[in-house]
C-alpha cells in the first residue's frame, strides 16, 4: 500500500529576473513529505533552501515543474484560492518573528483565526488559550510583543503558527536570531509538537539545529544534495537541560 | 473575515499613530467644518435679508420717482417725476387694490427736551393697509385727518421710545420742524424693511405734510394689488409709460423716469444675491476637503509603505487581497469620517458664536443650520476617505506575501 505524500514537488525550477537578467535558484528538485515527519532542510545561504521553503508554503509559486499539495495539483490556483491554502493548511514561524508591535501575545496567536473561514468567533478565545499554553507563556499572555525575550517572543510565534491546527509547520531559521539556550528552548517546543503529531519543516543553516529533525535534506547550488534519515537524532528536552 | 473585525483593525491603525491621524484629519475637519459653517451663515443672512422684504407683505408694490438722464432705473426718493395725479390716476386701475402717496418732512421731532430724528411720513390711511401698520396705543390717522387737515401724528414704537420712554406719549404734543402736532397713536413694531428701521417713524396725514413742504410731487407711493403682482406690474409700467409719453419698447429701465419694485421681485433678487454668495464660499470651503483628501491618500500611502511587513504577515497567515484592501479602505474613511464629525461641530459652534454676536446688533438675525449640508458634508467626507484611500489600499492589496515580509 502506498500513502500519498503531503507535499510532493517534480522537477521544480524556480528563477528570479531582474529585467532581462534570469537568477536561477532552483534546479529540478524532487521531493516527497509524509504527514508527521520532521524535516530539516539545510545548506549554506544562498543555496536556495528559503526559497523551495517559500514554494512549498505557497508564499511564492515556482517557474517550471509541479507541486502537488495532498495530492492534488497546485499550478493552476488564484491568489484567493493560495491565501485560503494558507489560512486552513500551512503556517510560518519566522527568523524575525514578525509579531505585530503594541500588541499583546493574545492578539499576536487570535491573528490566522481573523482570516480563518470556517473557525467561528465564540471558539477563538479557547483555541488561543491552548496554543499559548503549549508554548508555556500563559502567564505572559497580556504582555505587548515588545515586552518579551526573543526566545519568548519565537514562542509567541509558534503558538501563532499552531492555533489554527494546521497540516505543516515551516519554520525558517527559527533560531537565527536566538541566543543557543533559547534557541535549544524553540526546538524542544517544536519536537513536542511534532511527537503530538504536527508536520514540521524546518530550515537551516546550522548543522546542530538540523540534528534535532528526523530528516535532513541537504541542499547545494539550488539541487538537493542529500536527502538522509538522521539516526543520531537530539532531542531538545535533554540538551536543554544540560545546559 | 469579519466587518467587526476589520473595523478594529483600521481603527487601531488608526489610534496607533495619534498625532499623525490628527493632523491628516485636520484637512477634513477645516475642509468640513468651512462648509457648514459658510452653508449656516449663508441660511442666516438669506433669512436676514428676506426678512426685510417680508414685512410687506407679498402683494406690497413700491413705485419711486427717477430720472431718464444718466442714473435712470435707480430710484430717487428726492425726485418730482411722480405727481398726485399721477396717484389719482393709477387708483383707477383694476390691478391696483389701493394706492398711498408719500411726502417726507425732513427734520427732527422734539418733545420737550427729548429729541428724536425718525422718518416723518406724510401719507394716507391706505398706507397703514398696505404695509400692516396697526396701533399699539391709541389710534391710526384716519380720512377725517386728513381732509381736515389735522395736525395729529402716529408714532413709530422707537420713536415713541425716544421722546416719552416707557410713558404714554397719546394725548401729548410733539415738534416737527417748528409745527406742533397732537400725538393719537402708537403703531405696533414692523422691524427692519430694506435695511431701514421702519419703526423710527412718524405718520402725519398727506394734507399736513403737503402744507408744511409746499411739495407738488410724492416721494414715492406704496400699493396693494389687487391681482397677481407680476401681472400688476406690467399693468403699472405700460400704464405709467403712457402717461409720461414714453417711448420704451424694449423695456429698458434706464428709458423710464419711475421704478416699481414688487416684494417678490426683490425676495428674488435678494434671495439669488445671497445663494450665489453662499454658493461662491462653499466651493472654496469644497476647494479645502480636496486638498484634504489629498493629505489622506498621501497619508495612506506612507501607512501602507511602514506597514508592508505587517501586510505581508496577514497574507502569510491567510488573509486575501480582498482583506487587505478593506482593512485599509475602512480606516481612511473611519479617518475622514471621524474628521467630518468633528468639522460639523466646530462647524455649527462657530456659526452659533457668530449667531450670538450678530444678535447683539441685528435683532432679527437668527441662528439657522442646513441639515442637507450636514448630510452633504458627512457623504462627502465618506467619499473622500474612500476614493484618496482606493489607490494606497489596492497597493497594499497587491503586494505579494513573501516580497511584503522581505520588505526593510
Amino acid at each position: 500500500m502506498t500513502t500519498t505524500p503531503l507535499l510532493e514537488a517534480r522537477k521544480l525550477c524556480k528563477s528570479y529576473f531582474n529585467g532581462e537578467v534570469e537568477t536561477p535558484v532552483l534546479f529540478d528538485v524532487n521531493l516527497q513529505i509524509n504527514s508527521g515527519e520532521f524535516v530539516a532542510i539545510m545548506g549554506p545561504s544562498g543555496s536556495g533552501k528559503s526559497t523551495l521553503m517559500h514554494i512549498l508554503g505557497f508564499l511564492d509559486t515556482p517557474t517550471t515543474g509541479a507541486y502537488f499539495f495532498k495530492g492534488k495539483p497546485t499550478e493552476n490556483l488564484d491568489d484567493d484560492a493560495l491565501a485560503r491554502i494558507r489560512a486552513l493548511s500551512v503556517s510560518f514561524v519566522f527568523q524575525s518573528f514578525n509579531l505585530l508591535p503594541r500588541t499583546t501575545v493574545f492578539e499576536n496567536v487570535m491573528l490566522p483565526l481573523l482570516y480563518h473561514p470556517s473557525i467561528h468567533e465564540r471558539e477563538r478565545e479557547k483555541l488561543v488559550k491552548h496554543a499559548i499554553e503549549l508554548v508555556g507563556l500563559s502567564d505572559r499572555s497580556s504582555y505587548l510583543s515588545n515586552q518579551l525575550s526573543g526566545g519568548q517572543q519565537q514562542r509567541v510565534a509558534i503558538a501563532r503558527s499552531l492555533v489554527t491546527e494546521p497540516e505543516v509547520i515551516f519554520a525558517d531559521e527559527p533560531t537565527g536570531n536566538l541566543d543557543s539556550q533559547s534557541g535549544v528552548a524553540v526546538m524542544a517546543t517544536l519536537q513536542e509538537l511534532h511527537r503530538l503529531g504536527h508536520t514540521i519543516i524546518l530550515v537551516t543553516h546550522e548543522r546542530t539545529t538540523a540534528e534535532f529533525a528526523q530528516r535532513i535534506i541537504h541542499i547545494l547550488d539550488g539541487r538537493i544534495d542529500s536527502d538522509i534519515r538522521n539516526n543520531k537524532q537530539k532531542s531538545a528536552a535533554q540538551v536543554h537541560s544540560l545546559k | 473575515m469579519k466587518s467587526a473585525d476589520t473595523f478594529r483593525i483600521a481603527l487601531r491603525g488608526i489610534l496607533s499613530n495619534k498625532t499623525r491621524s490628527f493632523l491628516t484629519m485636520l484637512g477634513i475637519v477645516i475642509g468640513v467644518g468651512s462648509v457648514v459653517l459658510m452653508t449656516s451663515l449663508g441660511a442666516s443672512v438669506r433669512g436676514l435679508i428676506l426678512g426685510q422684504v417680508s414685512s410687506l407683505g407679498a402683494d406690497t408694490m413700491v413705485i419711486f420717482p427717477s430720472t431718464v438722464e444718466g442714473g435712470g432705473g435707480v430710484p430717487r426718493v428726492g425726485f418730482d417725476s411722480l405727481t398726485f395725479d399721477d396717484v389719482t390716476a393709477i387708483s383707477q386701475l383694476s390691478t391696483v387694490r389701493t394706492v398711498s402717496p408719500v411726502v417726507f418732512i425732513p427734520g427732527d421731532a422734539t418733545y420737550g427736551s427729548q429729541k428724536s430724528q425718525p422718518q416723518v411720513i406724510g401719507t394716507t390711511e391706505n398706507f397703514f393697509i398696505n404695509q400692516s401698520v396697526t396701533a399699539k396705543v391709541g389710534r391710526l390717522i384716519d380720512a377725517q385727518d386728513d381732509q381736515g387737515a389735522r395736525a395729529v401724528a402716529l408714532l413709530g414704537p422707537d420713536t415713541a421710545k425716544d421722546l416719552f420712554g416707557d410713558g404714554n406719549p397719546v394725548g401729548q404734543r410733539i415738534k416737527v420742524k417748528n409745527s406742533s402736532f397732537l400725538v393719537v397713536g402708537v403703531a405696533n413694531p414692523l422691524g427692519a424693511q430694506f435695511f431701514q428701521n421702519a419703526d423710527q417713524r412718524i405718520y402725519v396725514p398727506l394734507s399736513v405734510a403737503k402744507e408744511i413742504t409746499g411739495q407738488k410731487y410724492v416721494n414715492y407711493m406704496t400699493l396693494s394689488a389687487a391681482t397677481d403682482s407680476d401681472l400688476a406690474l406690467a399693468d403699472l409700467t405700460a400704464f405709467l409709460r403712457q402717461r409720461h409719453k414714453i417711448d420704451n419698447p424694449g423695456n429698458d429701465p434706464k428709458k423710464d423716469d419711475f421704478v416699481v419694485h414688487t416684494s417678490k421681485q426683490a425676495e428674488d433678487i435678494l434671495g439669488s444675491v445671497s445663494l450665489s454668495l453662499t454658493l461662491f464660499l462653499s466651493l472654496i470651503a469644497a476647494i479645502s476637503l480636496v486638498v484634504g483628501g489629498i493629505g489622506i491618500m498621501n497619508i495612506m500611502l506612507v501607512a501602507v509603505t511602514e506597514r508592508t511587513r505587517e501586510i505581508g504577515l496577514r497574507k502569510a497567515v491567510g488573509a486575501r487581497g480582498k482583506d487587505i484592501l478593506q482593512q485599509f479602505l475602512i480606516e481612511s474613511t473611519l479617518l475622514t469620517l471621524i474628521g467630518g464629525f468633528v468639522g460639523i461641530a466646530s462647524g455649527v459652534s462657530f456659526a452659533l458664536i457668530i449667531a450670538l454676536i450678530a444678535k447683539k446688533f441685528l435683532a432679527t438675525y437668527v441662528f439657522a443650520v442646513s441639515f442637507g449640508a450636514i448630510a452633504l458634508a458627512i457623504g462627502v467626507a465618506a467619499s473622500v476617505g474612500l476614493i484618496f484611500g482606493i489607490y494606497p489600499a489596492r497597493r497594499a492589496a497587491r503586494l505579494r506575501p513573501i516580497e511584503a515580509l522581505r520588505f526593510e
